[in-house]
């Protein structure tokens, strides 16, 4: 019903804007051609030699709303901006997606709403996300989309205020959006229910929380400069995003157990470059004291990270993620012998070079992900070239690697690739 | 009748600043400290606050063409020293709707910049100790559109004519830079600099910046066209300001994660 109700609120809001409007929106956008071709076979997933061939068609505008109404008063803008895909991996099946569809106004000097669908992000992360539980799509980090392709709008009340003692965001999501997760046709994954990595042959499903009261999902963010220093504590009330309790074992199927999240970060000018810290505390709401082996324990998670241009276009970075599972030994006394089983802590590095040639129009980048304690880990390389405001290549590897078949690199160590995209913008 | 007290008072008085900085600069009793200074603030700190939109125009060895075009806001926060600036893309099509907040700080401290994309809703903090790299891919310099704090250099008045100083001046740090020394050359009217020249380690131009139209806006003298020349590349960079207005009366809160995420609607120059 909100759903309903937001998107005809929008669709009101747009008819109304029209109507008055003196001169219409400009349209923009881009059109692009993605191949991505698996390095090594892969006889698990619906296509063995290539895991993306798609043509996408983004539209987007964004409006001043005019006259004498409310919204115009309190300097309404409306942004929409669609996609309509055409993916090949599917058999040329054709898709529209609506990424962003919003009313965004000051009602009063210090607030601001944003209302519709959105894509949310906060927390200081460069590809490591603590207390940004906002929805992911890690099938499109994988087979080498444009980064924007990671986050995935959700339809949500975003209301932010501006009090002298520090900013608030507060954020209301009706209806939950999960993470897209390899599930087998398209990148093959650990399934526990098949005993081992799987494709096509993949059935388990996740049951997703019905759209009822107590289902809402909340975020916080509170956060303020103190000179150049930034400082936030977040909130989050909500579910997993990604589905890792089991509902029904027989039946193979999972659930987004509920989730509580506390968390801090601060992110500051160091030694000439960029430091940033957060923590974030996860408390599972469904097994609190971590006795159920079928619900995801709470956590601890910690991670620090610094960058620094070292002039000449060139930029390098590290991050350093600490993963805990609370409550570790109720979890081991609770798992069954045959269950596949998690470790306790998780180390994680990570190292990004970046550097910018021929003005600015040629960017190489290299992303790694490295595990010492999963020992697995995720190379990405791409190459950019702005060949002129419109054209766009980008070339690029996805090199997930790991010794063991149930962590989250090793797991994904079979869907290695090489993509190429294209792209106008106009 | 009534008397325009506006226009016309503001105008007499600069006439008659302009008046006494000539007379002032005619008698020679401007330190050359003192030139640079009012050189530097005439081309970053006139007026409380300003904005402008700016077409920039990338052309390179080839001929091929890049557009930028973006809406600049600045503030003063105390004339030459910290300064906040709000940028926002207008072109090319694939950066519109990006926006970009510098807190400049005067006196060896890094500036704070803040950049936005708005397709993941990502404010990225922006690691950037290196100001003499590319301006948003353009022949100009970070530096060139922030400005170069004076104290990095020592400057020596090496000719004047009867319209120009001509001020030498050279990095105290000489390896912070990729130019040993630039010259610049200031209108002895109105302190707008009119060319600077760069000159590499073994002594060749090979950079050049050049204001080629300079125009009076609300009583200050604004370059309102200018190129950087990049000789060894062979490109070059003509940036062109239009609606360009001082004392608009921009706030401190702009400069903020709120605008950033939300553009001032009613500042930019669509």
């Amino acid at each position: 019903m909100r759903r309903a109700f937001l998107t005809v609120l929008a669709f009101f809001s747009l008819t109304v804007a029209c109507a008055q409007a003196v001169d219409l929106p400009s349209w923009h956008g881009f059109v692009e051609q993605a191949y991505g071709g698996r390095v090594s076979r892969d006889s698990l997933t619906k296509h063995q030699n290539y895991n993306m061939l798609e043509q996408r068609w983004q539209l987007k505008t964004r409006y001043r709303i005019p006259g004498e109404n409310a919204l115009s008063r309190w300097n309404g803008v409306l942004t929409y901006k669609g996609d309509f895909l055409l993916d090949e991996y599917f058999g040329a099946s054709g898709s529209y997606e609506v990424r962003e569809c919003h009313v965004a106004f000051s009602p009063a000097g210090a607030v601001d709403i944003k209302a519709g669908r959105q894509v949310l992000t906060w927390g200081t992360g460069d590809y490591l996300f603590i207390n940004d539980l906002f929805p992911k799509d890690y099938v499109s980090f994988y087979i080498g989309r444009d980064d924007e392709y990671l986050k995935k709008p959700s339809d949500a009340l975003r209301v932010s205020a501006y009090p002298k003692i520090a900013n608030i965001d507060f954020v209301v999501i009706p209806h939950f959006t999960p993470n897209t997760m390899p599930e087998g046709d398209r990148l093959s994954f650990f399934d526990s229910f098949q005993g081992g990595i799987a494709g096509r042959e993949s059935d388990r499903n996740a049951v997703k929380p019905a759209l009822q009261a107590e289902n809402m999902q909340y975020a916080l963010r509170v956060y303020r400069t103190f000179g150049s220093m930034e400082g936030a504590l977040y909130y989050y009330r909500g579910f997993d995003p990604s589905p890792r309790s089991y509902l029904d074992e027989a039946n193979r199927q999972l659930f987004y157990e509920r989730l509580d999240a506390y968390g801090a970060s601060v992110r500051s000018p160091f030694a000439g470059g960029i430091s940033h810290a957060e923590v974030g505390y996860y408390r599972s709401r469904q097994d609190p004291n971590g006795t159920n082996r079928l619900v995801e324990n709470s956590m601890f998670k910690g991670m620090v990270g610094y960058e620094k241009d070292l002039g000449h276009d060139l930029k390098v970075g590290g991050q350093y993620l600490y993963e805990q599972k609370l409550d570790y030994a109720e979890y081991q006394a609770a798992l069954l012998p045959y269950d596949y089983f998690w470790d306790e802590r998780r180390h994680l590095l990570t190292q990004r070079i970046t550097k910018l040639y021929k003005n600015q129009t040629v960017m190489l980048g290299l992303f790694n992900f490295w595990s010492p304690s999963d020992r697995d880990g995720y190379a990405r390389a791409s190459c950019a070239y702005d060949m002129s405001d419109q054209w766009k290549l980008v070339v690029g590897v996805n090199i997930p690697w790991g010794e063991d078949m149930i962590t989250d690199f090793g797991m994904m160590a079979k869907n290695k690739n090489a993509f190429v995209r294209v792209r106008y913008s106009f | 009748m009534t008397f325009n007290m506006g226009g016309d008072m503001k105008k007499f008085f600069v006439l008659l600043v302009m008046f006494f900085g000539v007379s002032a600069a005619w008698a020679q009793d401007l330190t050359v400290d003192e030139i640079v200074a009012k050189a530097n603030n005439r081309s970053y700190y006139q007026g409380k606050d300003g904005n402008a939109k700016a077409t920039m125009v990338v052309t390179d060895a080839q001929g091929r063409t890049r557009q930028r075009q973006l809406t600049i806001l600045k503030l003063n926060i105390q004339e030459g020293g910290d300064q906040k600036y709000f940028v926002y893309f207008h072109k090319p099509n694939d950066v519109k709707g990006m926006s970009y907040i510098v807190w400049k700080h005067a006196g060896g401290k890094d500036d704070d910049r803040w950049l936005y994309l708005p397709a993941m809703d990502l404010v990225r903090r922006i690691a950037a100790s290196d100001k003499r790299s590319s301006f948003a891919g353009t022949t100009f310099l970070y530096e060139d559109i922030s400005g170069r704090s004076m104290d990095l250099d020592t400057h020596e008045l090496s000719a004047s004519d009867a319209a120009h100083y001509i001020i030498k001046n050279v990095p105290k740090d000489a390896a912070s830079v990729e130019f040993s020394y630039y010259m610049m050359k200031i209108d002895k009217n109105n302190f707008v600099p009119m060319m600077a020249e760069y000159y590499d380690k073994s002594g060749k131009l090979y950079r050049t910046i050049e204001a080629l139209e300079v125009k009076d806006i609300q009583g200050y003298p604004t370059v309102t066209k200018m190129k950087a020349a990049d000789l060894n590349a062979n490109s070059h960079t003509i940036t062109e300001f239009s609606e360009v207005a001082y004392d608009v009366g921009l706030t401190d809160d702009i400069f903020t994660e709120r605008f950033l995420r939300n553009p001032p609607q009613q500042w930019l120059k669509e």
